[in-house]
């Protein structure tokens, strides 16, 4: 049996759920998932501009495996501009390093620093709170 | 409490700037005295670590939230290690908007 998979940290997953070409008559049917931890990757490596072995630490895994994620997450991006696919957020063995709450009335994201009560910021109501 | 809201223009109906780190003014709002100040981001040319040093001239003020589009990993864990709240707005807001759902 292959050796089970080290949870990845992330920080934040995103807040949309994928891309899809545009211009094209009929989407290729064959959809690509990235992994949020190939999404990760790719925003602390190309957005943040952060070396392989910083992000790795950020996502507590080793840098070997870190590049394979990126290596991996870079293909498959290829993979889909090319052929035109969808793209769809999913997956992946993740554990979220900040928990983000959110209110639906206010419409904010927002943390909850230690020793707050879980509460939205702005409104002071906890009916609209969900965590994401 | 002490807010820092990251603005791309130093008036009351400028927009919440997309990212905390490379935002052109800062807005320091007292929710007791219902006062505001702007100052400049004198880092966001730097070439990275923008959003870290602007959190620790911040802090400086006492700011027990930040409010932005979006805030840097850097960030994240700096603000979580001194306990400050951060506030993302889902939609386009100005600084009046916000300051006006603040109670």
């Amino acid at each position: 049996m292959a050796r089970t998979k080290k949870n990845r940290l992330i920080q934040k997953a995103p807040n949309f759920s994928g891309f899809k070409p545009f211009g094209v008559q009929k989407a290729n049917a064959c959809e690509i998932s990235l992994n949020f931890e190939e999404y990760e990757a790719i925003k602390l490596c190309d957005y943040e501009l952060l070396t392989h072995a910083e992000a790795s630490a950020l996502m507590n895994i080793s840098r070997p495996t870190f590049t394979r994620v990126y290596e991996s997450a870079r293909r498959k991006i290829a993979k889909a501009f090319v052929e035109a696919s969808i793209i769809r957020f999913e997956g992946g063995k993740v554990v979220f390093d900040t928990l983000w709450h959110k209110c639906s009335k206010c419409n904010i994201t927002f943390t909850i620093p230690e020793g707050q009560s879980e509460e939205c910021p702005l409104c002071h109501q906890t009916e609209n709170i969900a965590n994401i | 409490m002490i807010i820092a809201i990251a603005l791309n223009e130093n008036h009351s109906k400028a927009l919440v700037d997309e990212h905390f780190g490379r935002c052109v003014w800062y807005c320091i709002y007292d929710s007791e005295s219902r006062k505001s100040k702007y100052i400049e981001n004198t880092n966001r040319y730097a070439e990275e670590g923008a959003g870290c040093s602007s959190a620790e001239m911040l802090l400086q003020y006492g700011i027990q939230m930040a409010i932005a589009g979006r805030f840097g990993v850097k960030v994240v864990e700096f603000f979580r290690k001194n306990n400050i709240q951060m506030v993302i707005p889902e939609t386009q807001q100005t600084l009046i908007e916000i300051i006006n759902q603040i109670k």
